[in-house]
């Protein structure tokens, strides 16, 4: 087996969560595979909407897609993952896994403790607790201190208009 | 040309906000100018932020101080804390304190008191007060992969306390007397206990009510801008929400999500529709972030 660099291993270590496995997901309208993520690269392949595929890797408005043979990259908005709810009611939409017969998103995996979670009833209940607020208030950072962290996160102020 | 256009548009706006009640009655008393359609352009030497966060005010949260503001989202922040306490792992609260501190540069409000928090509850949520608190759950968290995810989010939660959309919801609910209560803070000085107590109920009623979908949609759009302006790539909020969009609706740690927020997927939609096609520009492979795995392990539970 050839040996792969430190540096990668270190770097593939990093993105774990995201290279160990292709998530299941569905084309929610007909997409372009492009050979690289941009709109002006090759297309490789069309897919119809609703095609079941792996979502391989994710880059900003990109996400590497694979259907059978073909791999490319179309736009993050046109797809959903699988087991996704499509609906736009408030709780009772429709999954389209359920739809679909897909199994649930790894990623939506439900976590459960027995705790009882933030509900209605819960908050209503809430008693004030000043001591937790002041401890949260020692979590504070400086603003020179998340500058020190943004610039060793390779993170650079913008120009960004508000959306229209 | 331009000029012109801007000189007319100053003087309607001007003629405006006369017409306003209120209006031309003394300025808010909070400094800092919040993120809103106009801010940042002057136009001749008229801010117009300014001028639409006056008339903002002049429908009535004008007579909050920043200082006020800050005591009521404090009540409401412990009043939240009673509900679900704080994370006690010091690096992990560091870390979304940097992270958050560092978007709330961008935010229009620089200089508020921004906390921000973990909080022990599986529930999947984010909970911002006004005067800038900002909460995760662990439940979200735990759903979060990557610091472009965790900015998509805090950036939500920073454009409510921005567009002031919970203390307006706040001071609707609340009553006159507990707003007089507010008088003696006016000038310094802590809340009494039986009014930061009603000020925390008011408060964690709305989170239990939710805001409306329009304040939901507007906090995904702005929030998305204070990412990108901080140097992330800005569909990390989209990310997140493909995510959520795939637990079920009958899971009951995305209840009051999903009852007090449009769906993942209705948001996904209109963030779709807002994003302009060169947002894609924006978003340049960082592996510098592939920090966020060394605080928050990714953890097989939920993965």
């Amino acid at each position: 087996m050839r040996r792969l660099p430190a540096a990668f291993v270190i770097i593939a270590a990093a993105f774990a969560p995201w290279l160990a496995y292709a998530e299941p997901a569905i084309t929610i309208k007909a997409v372009d595979l492009k050979a690289q993520a941009a709109s002006d690269a090759k297309t490789v392949a069309s897919l119809p909407a609703n095609t079941s595929v792996d979502l391989v890797e994710r880059q900003g408005a990109w996400v590497q897609l694979r259907s059978g043979n073909d791999v490319g990259w179309g736009k993050l908005f046109d797809v959903r993952l699988a087991g996704a709810n499509t609906g736009s009611t408030k709780g009772g939409a429709k999954s389209l896994g359920d739809v679909l017969g897909l199994a649930s998103g790894q990623r939506g995996a439900s976590v459960t403790t027995g705790v009882r979670g933030l509900d209605g009833e819960t908050l209503a209940r809430a008693q004030p607790n000043p001591q937790e607020f002041a401890k949260l208030v020692t979590f504070q950072v400086t603003k020179e201190q998340a500058q020190t962290f943004a610039a060793a996160g390779n993170l650079a102020p913008r120009e960004v208009e508000l959306l229209k | 040309m331009q000029h012109r256009r801007h000189r007319i548009a100053a003087s309607a706006a001007a003629a405006l906000l006369m017409l306003l009640p209120g209006a031309w009655l003394s300025p808010p008393a909070h400094s800092a100018e919040p993120v809103n359609p106009l801010s940042g352009f002057s136009i001749g030497g008229f801010n117009v932020g300014k001028m639409i966060d006056a008339a903002k005010d002049a429908q009535g949260l004008g007579d909050i101080s920043e200082p006020q503001e800050i005591q009521i989202g404090e009540s409401v922040a412990a009043g939240l804390l009673g509900a679900a306490p704080l994370d006690t792992n010091a690096q992990e609260e560091a870390y979304v304190n940097n992270v958050g501190r560092w978007l709330a540069i961008f935010s229009g409000r620089p200089d508020l008191p921004w906390h921000f928090g973990i909080i022990e509850t599986e529930s999947v949520n984010a909970f911002a007060t006004p005067g800038g608190n900002i909460f995760i759950t662990r439940g979200l968290m735990q759903r979060i992969h990557t610091e472009s995810e965790l900015a998509g989010v805090l950036g939500h939660e920073m454009a409510h306390v921005v567009q002031k959309h919970h203390l307006a919801d706040i001071k609707k609910h609340s009553t006159q007397g507990l707003f007089l209560d507010l008088a003696q803070i006016r000038g310094g000085g802590g809340l009494r206990g039986d009014a930061a107590r009603a000020f925390a109920r008011v408060g964690l009623e709305t989170y239990a009510r939710g805001l409306s979908r329009e304040d939901e949609l507007e906090a995904d759009a702005i929030g998305v801008v204070i990412a990108a302006r901080a140097g992330y790539e800005p569909y990390g909020l989209a990310s997140v929400l493909q995510t959520l969009a795939t637990v079920p609706s009958s899971d009951a740690d995305m209840a009051l999500l999903l009852k007090t927020h449009p769906s993942p997927n209705d948001r996904l939609v209109a963030l779709e529709q807002k994003l302009p096609p060169w947002f894609d520009t924006l978003a340049k492979p960082n592996p510098a972030l592939a920090r966020f795995n060394q605080t928050f392990k990714p953890s097989s539970a939920s993965n």
